[in-house]
């Protein structure tokens, strides 16, 4: 087995590096995409972006900006699962695919037991827009299902309905959008979960919007889900590294952000990225344009390139192979976590410092 | 190597000294004049101030919510400088790397993020690891968090709740302990909309005062040399000087640094009910010599309020400009992210101006208020050489105020104030009193022994001017800052505290956790190996 292939034929991890370095120091605008990887990891692929005056981007970033514009555009109130856990007395949950986004969802939030610091002690109420087929209740609590057609119309409807205010509806629908709405209002510690490919900004927006007016009266909060492969890790690291999340450029020398021009597969379809390193360590993700560019990928072994890439080179999965730190969904912080079958399989860092150290070292 | 600072007027008030002298420095450390050695390198700093490096008890550089506040106002710092090859990153404006180049610029070299959620510590270790240059330091914070409520409510001892602060100080490897509207964010998760001292927090059924009683006790038993740090309830409000008087008298006499204190000097007059009671709280502050507070100047401009006051910042957030904020219900406190321009033509923004300056100039001890905006709660850190111009100058005053609602003025003493801060007594608060606070015997001066943190200043009428740009400044005895330019990065330690304790309270923490949380609690441990600098630390001695 080769940890390396340059031109798909085996290399050593030397060649590789060195090959990746002269690909990505000839470019004019490289791109660095995927960066599924661990804090060490986008650390050093902003840090060499930067030397680079490459662009960055994260594989899973559409999903990530559907949150975070509504954050810096609106502003956001937000929660954690253990709050969730702990206090929530009312779920309402927005989205069909929420268990396929998080499959351990309800038993992290366990909404079949009492919430643990809820003065009432009663039974947990789950709403559920856009319902998973065939989740008629959870864990003993059943649910009431609202169907959405269309999403942000539901929404708005249902939060024209908790201000009491008149929607142009149909009765049956209104009548079941006030029922709910009746149990939102009485929610003491209620938390709004949503998640996964159906809801755009347009939803997130209204949701977060019914989630202020809520608090007029009571209190209400969110829990969005967000995206897997340390997407809320990467946008934390860019944040500090930065000021900004990814989808930013130092083609000028400094940070500058747009989620348009920025985006990877963009940058390489349009043929201003001229050449793109991918990291993707949690999966075995490969990149999804289609136009050729000279690519060096760090990826594990069960990747699979229709052709091989520049460079590729083996890497070990965080927290398996090697120590890592990223973003803990359940634990909503960036944690610390041992390798669990530690092996010799390099990590992103490591790879990326042996690139960095051939044009002029690393941060 | 061997260096000289040669013929500089050297300012250390540890030291009683303010005369014309030469500074040696070996490797990191200041040293005495060495007998028949010449030095490898000299600096002739005739004509210069040299003083030890500033030191920031309490300026918000790092962790979650500071990162929110990045993410929130990305139209606020916009890049437009080239990158300098021996600086990465630090172009990008308000990445950590700037943070640490402009605090080094001024003079600084240690700075105390004041505000780390024990969850949340990991993150905010991995931020302070990327701010180059300066020694940094986290303040932990306690106090509506579900474990120790529950502590208080089952009317446990003392010494449990001594035991669950050492351990969790040692977990997230904190200076200090900070406490924050204590009950106020867990409260608010109960729907309450404000929060006074003697106000109980529900289903725990314990007040403030009894939180702040018995995390003080803690800090003392511990003989953690910062004590508690508290950020008070109702901040911001009018009339919220009795709070701060009531809490003062809640000291008991006991040490008990108070954060921010311009916030909580506001009296109830005038026609918006709003006037400065900060002649008042002064005079509380000058007759109890077991406080000591920082101010947190208000300056004039765009800024964000970042704060783990939930409770407060979710009052605030109708006063968003521009209009979006953001409110975190976390474990424990959470916090609020409200963005905020402080306008000079503000009669409410004039008064807190002013209260803050009422504050620096009618406390008589140097040594027991700091030098702070609360950055970037009160102005963002980079105000501090405007900020020094206006205690050092009355004229600088002078001008201020009468560009500002005349209105607003009356209802301060401020015109009535004559003091100028001296270099000595500015030695004093942000070199001197700093390192005392925080139990850093190791800096703050300029004696053989110390480490060589040191500033060199170029006088200038233009007392802005000279703080904004130091002539060098010295990092463990290495030039980082020539000119007023940051030369290279160097990668400072982070400073802890590590008291003992019993670790039974370790055995109840994790079955605790696992219990309620359905997690580990060892998850949230802050392990040295995976920050991306060798060593990362530095142990403060907690004194016996
Ligand atoms: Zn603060």
């Amino acid at each position: 087995m080769s940890e390396a292939e340059v031109d798909g034929k085996p290399a050593s991890i030397e060649e590789a590096t060195e090959c990746a370095a002269a690909i990505l120091s000839r470019a004019r605008l490289p791109v660095i995409a995927g960066l599924g990887t661990d804090i060490a990891g986008i650390r050093g692929s902003i840090a060499l972006a930067e030397r680079l005056h490459g662009a960055y981007d994260h594989m899973h970033s559409a999903r990530i900006f559907s949150d975070l514009d509504v954050l810096r555009q609106f502003g956001l109130m937000f929660t954690t699962p253990n709050e969730a856990r702990l206090r929530a007395d009312v779920l309402l949950c927005v989205g069909p695919d929420l268990t396929r986004v998080w499959p351990q969802l309800f038993e992290r939030l366990a909404p079949g037991e009492l919430p643990v610091f809820d003065l009432a002690q009663q039974k947990r109420k789950i709403v559920w827009i856009a319902p998973e087929p065939g989740l008629g209740e959870i864990a003993g609590v059943p649910v009431v299902p609202i169907e959405a057609p269309d999403l942000v119309t539901t929404l708005g409807g249902l939060r024209a309905r908790v201000a009491e205010r008149p929607v142009a509806l149909d009765d049956a629908i209104t009548q079941k959008l006030d029922a709910a709405a009746d149990i939102l209002r009485k929610a003491r510690f209620g938390v709004a979960v949503w998640g996964g490919a159906a809801l755009d900004k347009l939803s997130v927006e209204m949701l977060q919007g019914l989630v202020l007016d809520l608090n007029k009266t009571t209190r209400f909060t969110g829990l969005a889900l967000g995206a897997e492969s340390n997407a809320a890790g990467a946008v934390q690291a860019s944040g500090w590294m930065t000021g900004f999340p990814m989808r930013t450029s130092f083609g000028r020398g400094y940070p500058d952000h747009d989620t348009w021009r920025f985006d990877a597969t963009r940058l390489v379809e349009s043929g201003e990225a001229d050449a793109a390193l991918w990291v993707s360590a949690y999966e075995a993700e490969t990149p999804s344009w289609t136009r050729h560019v000279p690519l060096v990928a760090l990826v594990p072994a069960e990747a699979h390139f229709a052709q091989p890439p520049a460079v590729r080179i083996d890497i070990g999965r965080p927290a398996v192979d090697h120590d890592g730190v990223d973003y803990s969904r359940e634990a909503a912080a960036i944690v610390a976590r041992k390798a669990s079958h530690p092996s010799n399989k390099a990590s992103v860092a490591a790879v990326l410092l042996r690139i960095a150290q051939q044009i002029g070292g690393a941060l | 190597m061997l260096v000289l600072l040669k013929g500089g007027r050297i300012v250390d008030p540890v030291h009683q000294r303010d005369e014309v002298g030469d500074i040696w420095i070996e490797e990191s450390r200041i040293v005495a004049a060495p007998q028949g050695r010449q030095p490898d390198v000299t600096y002739d700093v005739s004509g210069k101030i040299v003083m030890a490096g500033a030191i920031d008890i309490h300026s918000h550089i790092a962790g979650g919510n500071v990162n929110t506040a990045r993410l929130l106002l990305p139209e606020l710092h916009r890049g437009h400088s080239p990158r300098s090859p021996a600086l990465p990153l630090a172009t990008g404006r308000w990445s950590t790397f700037e943070t640490g180049c402009t605090y080094a610029t001024m003079g600084f070299t240690t700075v105390v993020e004041p505000a780390v959620a024990p969850h949340q510590a990991l993150q905010g270790h991995l931020e302070l690891a990327d701010v180059p240059i300066l020694d940094k330091g986290a303040l932990t914070i306690l106090g509506n968090d579900d474990f120790l409520l529950g502590l208080l409510r089952d009317n446990e001892n003392q010494a449990a709740i001594t035991d669950y602060v050492a351990s969790t100080l040692a977990a997230t490897n904190g200076l200090g302990l900070k406490v924050i509207n204590p009950g106020g964010a867990t409260a608010f998760k109960y729907n309450a909309r404000s929060f006074g001292l003697d106000d109980v927090v529900p289903f725990y059924g314990v007040t403030s005062r009894r939180i702040i009683e018995a995390l003080q006790q803690a800090i003392m038993d511990l003989h953690v040399p910062h004590p508690l740090h508290l950020h008070c309830n109702n901040l911001g409000l009018p009339g919220n000087v009795e709070t701060a008087l009531a809490t003062i008298e809640a000291a008991r006499g006991k040490p008990l640094h108070f954060a921010h204190i311009q916030f909580y000097a506001y009296g109830s007059e005038g026609d918006l009910g709003f006037s400065s009671g900060a002649a008042e709280l002064a005079a509380a502050i000058n007759a109890h010599p077991n406080v000591t507070v920082d101010v947190g100047q208000a300056m004039f401009g765009q800024t964000v309020t970042i704060s783990s006051d939930v409770l407060r910042q979710f009052n605030g957030v109708s006063t968003a400009k521009p209009r979006k904020s953001v409110i975190f219900d976390g474990d424990a406190n959470g916090g609020g992210i409200v963005p905020y321009l402080y306008r000079e033509t503000d009669v409410v923004n004039a008064i807190q101006w002013a209260c803050g300056l009422e504050l620096f100039l009618l406390v008589d001890d140097p040594w027991r208020v700091f030098f702070t905006t609360d950055h970037p709660n009160g102005a963002p850190f980079t105000t501090y050489p405007n900020l020094f111009a206006l205690i050092m100058s009355r004229q600088a005053r002078a001008e201020a105020v009468a560009r500002q609602p005349q209105d607003a003025v009356a209802l301060t003493t401020l015109s009535s104030i004559d003091r100028e801060y001296t270099l000595n007594e500015i030695a004093i608060m942000t070199r001197a009193s700093p390192a005392k606070l925080l139990g850093l015997t190791d800096r703050g001066h300029l004696a053989p022994g110390g480490l060589a943190d040191i500033a060199v200043y170029t006088p200038d009428a233009d007392i802005a001017k000279m703080f904004r740009a130091a002539h060098l400044v010295f990092k463990d005895g290495e030039v980082v800052v020539r000119d007023g330019r940051v030369t290279h990065y160097r990668w400072g330690k982070t400073l802890k505290v590590k008291p003992g304790y019993d670790p039974a309270i370790d055995r109840r923490l994790t079955g605790y956790y696992e219990q309620h949380y359905g997690l580990s609690h060892n998850m949230f441990a802050v392990p040295d190996h995976v920050l991306p600098h060798a060593e990362p630390f530095q142990e403060v001695a907690c004194s016996r």
